[in-house]
């Protein structure tokens, strides 16, 4: 069956002209009738026993209508590993203890912002301070003091992979390193600041408009932790400005919310601030990584060890998951016949690090692809050939993982070579210029169900109206990435019915199929698009026999829908219009409307995920060696995502992807001070890349066709980050001698790495 | 936090501007664009009750040049202003760099020279540049006027020493002789967007037999206030400069430097900085005056 023309189309996004006018809401433009305003207080100390909170000051205030602290809420701990309930760790207020500058302590909501701050200024709070533990190194030295008492050593979660003979297979290489690096933590900077709004109902229910990427991990928690049946909290988005895996949990602010709502009978709103968000919120995990590889003479890799220390911060968060994916990628792009990992997941006094863009993959391609280029160097092959030789392919198997279904590395990297002037460009190279290259693989969604759901990880419900146009309602959530716009290019193209006839309900617990498990881990594209396909089939298979039966057709007949018409494919004249064979399907169904469920689920498709993208990045780049400064002159990408269902929100992901590399790998850095006090709390020292910063950049698309995947699509959303920053460092290698192992690059380094600062 | 509650003075006279700051004095500011003052009454550094803002005020904008009597920059003129004034650009290519590199586009726009001056942050650029240049502040008060050299404004970060009734009417910067070179190079870990890390001004002027009549170098976000250079100054002045001496002035300059340890950089980044940015400068506005000037 030939490809609808809808698909690979670049239609712009639904929502772009309503986000560039400032039409578009957001939670924070919400309000209601008697909306009460609520504020946090957030510990001062990184680590300390609470001794007394009063709050009797605060609760007396004119115009402060609630104040709770931990006492106050139901004892029931959260996180997002239900599976491993000894995981969860976190309460939204602090009960007894604090762990980190910024925990929180105390909420409060009134009639209006100035109000509730007043009233955080009079709640009394005496602490104890404990042993403050700021590095992974501290926290798991002799006798530390614990984060957690329960944890052993503060480690909270072990995870070990190991296969083949490594022993033998080291004492097989001709050629061994050891090198160990370590990444810095940096921050998602969505555009929006949290917010939400929580508006108590009748019967102790709770409608939620949260800015979040997983409403129904959203939902359950908040349900138990507040003690009340999941169906009797709503949550609800507005449109969502950005997330990056920062609004993947619940949170303590929704919670509160609802809580308080709960209690006074008032809506309840919570907006962050920047500067919360820079010194408190959820961030990419800092790591100390350990690898050992062992290669034969001529280049073939043998054996590989892998052990990581994730900094977690205070709480878990969804660093058990990162634990876990640091070791899958730890492997992923390369055949190893022997392979290690030892990863451990480390609580410090720290904001707790969480899924952010890459989800432990770049700080693991980081390692990896930085050691390959020096493995490269060392035995005189070429980066680009040595990848070649040991390069994952279709069909390949990484053991207890998955079998590669499809894969384009390969040509990727032949790709990337030629559209970067690689051989001639790295084979003369000029003072301070340099090229380097990175590479990625990345899943197209989990298959390890650690929220534990009864339901479908996606769900589609499809209605088709005798006016031709169709309803699309799913959970499935934009958060600025595009599915508003390319699930409805998928329906489209099933129901051969232009994209703007679709209607589209999303985001709604209550009114839209269960489940779906949010917006991570580049699942969305391939397992909702599959959840839909599944669904338009069924109601294709409702439409069709009006067709048979009309024209009494032969049942060898195929039926197309293209074009607004339902025809048949080997006799095109003989059809009808879409909106007629809808009006005809409708008779003698009582009433009934033709709606139509369908669910994906990966099953049998090993323990990570169903399908994975590959791709290869050059950057070049030009150092002022009198200063340090490097400016990134061009970025070359060549990418398998499987068939790109729309290309400019493919190319959008790209240039996203380069600006949030660009900046882990020479700019971003929350920087904290010996208290646990985060100093950059502001965009002006917290430097994230501008467009000004922007290389241009050129970019082929490797086109595979991925089984498993709507259309043949797989991931193009978070693999793209990940090799941006060994990219730049390889060449910043070239062009100066100075190889980052700790990073993030800065001018000051390089200097040093040339001597000129002592 | 919002704002706290404040009253907005909107005069049209510099005379009324000084009885305003005479009736509110315990408790009043000057407001030009706010990109300053603001910020601090946002995050409850400062909260006057009564702002007088000079945006109104008849005159006040006007940049204008004559030969002879050099540079007038009204004290309310806007950064932007300055930077894409054809004069500027053209006899104080240092000042109209700062003035179209620093802050954002949209902090240019409001921002003013002025403000940039009395808000006295050790990075502020224009300062730099316009102690190179050997500006001085035109100063009133209800009692009169009086003339400032740059070089004394500073007092410490945040600090200077105009009086709490005292405005800055406008900002003076001598006609630059023939055979002159002037440059400011500044230095951020971001292309733009960004407070500089380093900043390092120069002007030399240059006999007919190629030394150095004068000299001036300046340098921001590496002490307490900008800072001119005397003792490179000194080195150069009478000379014919190469590559040696250029290297060794420079080293005074990182002498002259206090930096610290911050955010932005180390100190020891810092100081290779100003060696290596002072360098540039005096390679740069020595070519430049040796050319025939600016
Ligand atoms: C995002 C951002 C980026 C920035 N980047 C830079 C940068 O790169 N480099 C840099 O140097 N600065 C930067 N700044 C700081 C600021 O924009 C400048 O210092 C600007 O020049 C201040 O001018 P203003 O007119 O806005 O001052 P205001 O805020 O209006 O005033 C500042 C102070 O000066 C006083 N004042 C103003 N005018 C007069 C006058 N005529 N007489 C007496 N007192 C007066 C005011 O009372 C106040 O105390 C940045 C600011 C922001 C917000």
């Amino acid at each position: 069956m030939k490809t609808p023309s809808i698909i690979g189309q670049s239609i712009p996004r639904l929502d772009g002209p309503a986000k560039v006018t400032g039409r578009a809401l957001y939670t924070n433009d919400l309000s209601l009738p008697g909306m009460l305003y609520g504020k946090l207080l957030r510990s001062p100390l990184a680590h300390a026993k609470i001794t007394r909170i009063d709050v009797s000051r605060a609760k007396a205030l004119p115009g402060v209508k609630d104040v709770i602290t931990g006492a106050d809420i139901p004892q029931v701990k959260y996180g997002n590993w239900r599976l491993v309930p000894q995981s969860q760790d976190e309460m939204a207020l602090a009960v007894d203890k604090v762990r980190f500058v910024g925990d929180e302590v105390a909420a409060v909501c009134a009639i209006d912002a100035d109000t509730a701050q007043r009233a955080l200024e009079l709640i009394e709070v005496e602490y104890e301070e404990l042993p403050v533990i700021l590095s992974v190194e501290e926290a798991t030295a002799e006798g530390a003091a614990l984060v957690h008492d329960e944890s052993e050593g503060n480690v909270s979660l072990v995870r070990k992979i190991d296969y083949g003979d490594l022993e033998a297979m080291f004492a097989k290489a001709d050629y061994i390193r050891e090198d160990t690096f370590k990444v810095h933590p940096v921050q998602h900077a969505y555009m929006e600041p949290c917010s939400c709004l929580a508006a108590s109902e009748e019967g102790d229910r709770v409608s939620l408009w949260t800015s979040t990427q997983t409403p129904y991990i959203v939902q359950c928690l908040l349900a138990s932790t507040l003690g009340l049946p999941e169906n009797n909290v709503r949550v609800m988005k507005v449109q969502v400005g950005g997330g990056f895996g920062g609004k993947m949990e619940l949170r303590p602010w929704e919670f509160c919310a609802s809580f308080m709502s709960l209690r006074t009978g008032r809506p309840v709103k919570f907006t962050l601030t920047r500067a919360d968000e820079l010194a408190f919120g959820r961030r990419r995990h800092a790591m100390s990584i350990y690898s050992k590889v062992g290669f034969s003479k001529d280049g073939k890799l043998l054996a590989k060890d892998f052990q990581v220390m994730l900094d977690g911060g205070a709480y878990n968060a969804m660093g058990p998951t990162a634990t876990f994916l640091c070791g899958t990628f730890g492997n992923m792009l390369y055949n190893y016949p022997a392979y290690r990992y030892f990863g451990r997941h480390v609580y410090t006094n720290k904001p707790p690090a969480s899924a952010m863009r890459g989800f432990g993959a770049p700080q693991a391609a980081f390692a990896a692809e930085t050691q390959m280029n020096m493995v490269a160097e060392e035995l005189g092959i070429d980066p680009i050939d040595l990848r070649l030789m040991n390069a994952m392919q279709t069909g390949d198997v990484i053991p207890d993982v998955a079998t590669i279904s499809s894969c384009g590395f390969k040509e990727s990297l032949e790709k990337v070579r030629q559209i970067s002037g690689w051989d001639e460009k790295r084979g003369n190279p000029k003072p301070g210029k340099g090229l380097g290259i990175g590479c990625f693989s990345f899943i197209s969604g989990g298959v390890f169900n650690w929220f534990n759901t009864k339901y479908n990880f996606s769900a589609a419900e499809v209605k088709v109206f005798e006016d031709g146009t169709a309803q699309l309602a799913t959970m499935a959530c934009d958060i600025g990435q595009g599915p508003d716009t390319v699930l409805r290019q998928i329906l489209a193209a099933e129901l051969g019915i232009p994209i703007d006839k679709i209607r589209l309900i999303s985001m709604d617990t209550a009114t839209t199929p269960k489940a779906d498990l949010g917006t991570w881990g580049s699942r969305v594209t391939l397992m909702n698009g599959n959840a839909i396909i599944e669904a338009a089939g069924k109601i294709k298979d409702m439409l069709r026999p009006v067709l048979f039966s009309e024209l009494d057709l032969n049942q060898i007949h195929d039926v197309a829908f293209e074009d607004e018409r339902v025809f048949v494919r080997a006799n095109p004249k003989k059809g009808m219009g879409f909106a007629e064979c809808v009006y005809k399907a409708l008779r003698g169904r009582e009433g009934e409307p033709l709606t139509a469920r369908g669910y994906y689920t990966p099953r049998n498709k090993g323990l990570v995920s169903p399908a994975f993208s590959f791709g290869a990045q050059v950057a070049e780049v030009e150092v002022d060696t009198g200063t340090g400064l490097i400016r990134v002159e061009k970025m070359y990408t060549a990418h398998d995502c499987g068939v790109p269902i729309n290309k400019m929100s493919v190319e959008g992901q790209l240039e996203g992807a380069i600006q949030m590399g660009l900046g882990y790998a020479l700019m971003e850095n929350l920087i904290m001070d010996d208290k646990g006090r985060t100093l950059n709390t502001t965009f002006l020292d917290y430097k994230m890349p501008t467009a000004e910063d922007m290389p241009p950049g050129e970019s082929a698309d490797v086109i595979t066709y991925e089984p498993e995947g709507p259309y043949g699509a797989k991931e193009a959303g978070e693999g793209l980050a990940i090799p941006t920053a060994p990219a730049i460092t390889h060449a910043v290698h070239q062009a100066t001698g100075y190889r980052c192992m700790e990073t993030p690059i800065t001018p000051e380094k390089v200097l040093r790495a040339l001597g000129k600062i002592k | 936090m919002a704002l706290p509650n404040f009253q907005v003075h909107q005069p049209k006279t510099v005379e009324e501007v000084l009885d305003l700051l005479g009736r509110h004095r315990s408790s009043v500011k000057l407001l030009c664009g706010g990109t300053d003052l603001l910020i601090k009454m946002r995050s409850g550094a400062q909260a006057p009750e009564h702002l007088v803002s000079l945006n109104r005020v008849a005159g006040l904008k006007t940049i204008s040049y004559a030969a002879g009597d050099g540079l007038v920059i009204g004290g309310a003129a806007r950064i932007s202003q300055v930077g894409k004034n054809p004069d500027v650009q053209r006899l104080y290519p240092g000042l109209a760099h700062a003035c179209s590199v620093m802050a954002t586009v949209q902090i240019r726009n409001m921002g003013t020279v002025a403000g940039n001056l009395v808000n006295a942050a050790p990075s502020a650029d224009t300062a730099a540049p316009l102690l190179a240049y050997g500006a001085s502040l035109v100063a009133v008060e209800r009692g009169g006027r009086r003339q400032i050299k740059l070089t004394d404004f500073f007092t410490g970060p945040g600090l200077t020493v105009l009086e709490p009734g005292e405005m800055v009417e406008a900002i003076r910067v001598p006609d630059p002789p023939p055979r002159t070179g002037s440059c400011y190079l500044r230095l951020s870990a971001r292309s733009k967007v960004d407070i500089a890390a380093v900043g390092v001004a120069g002007f030399i002027n240059l006999d007919l037999s190629g030394k150095v009549i004068r000299c001036r170098l300046a340098l921001g976000s590496v002490a307490p206030t900008p800072v001119r250079c005397p003792e490179a100054e000194a080195m150069l002045e009478g000379q014919d400069p190469g590559p040696e001496l250029i290297a060794r002035a420079a080293a005074a300059c990182v002498r002259t430097s206090r930096p610290i340890d911050d955010l932005r950089a180390t100190a020891s980044y810092r100081r290779a900085m100003v060696q290596e940015l002072a360098q540039r400068v005096l390679t740069q506005s020595l070519a430049m005056a040796r050319g025939g000037g600016s």
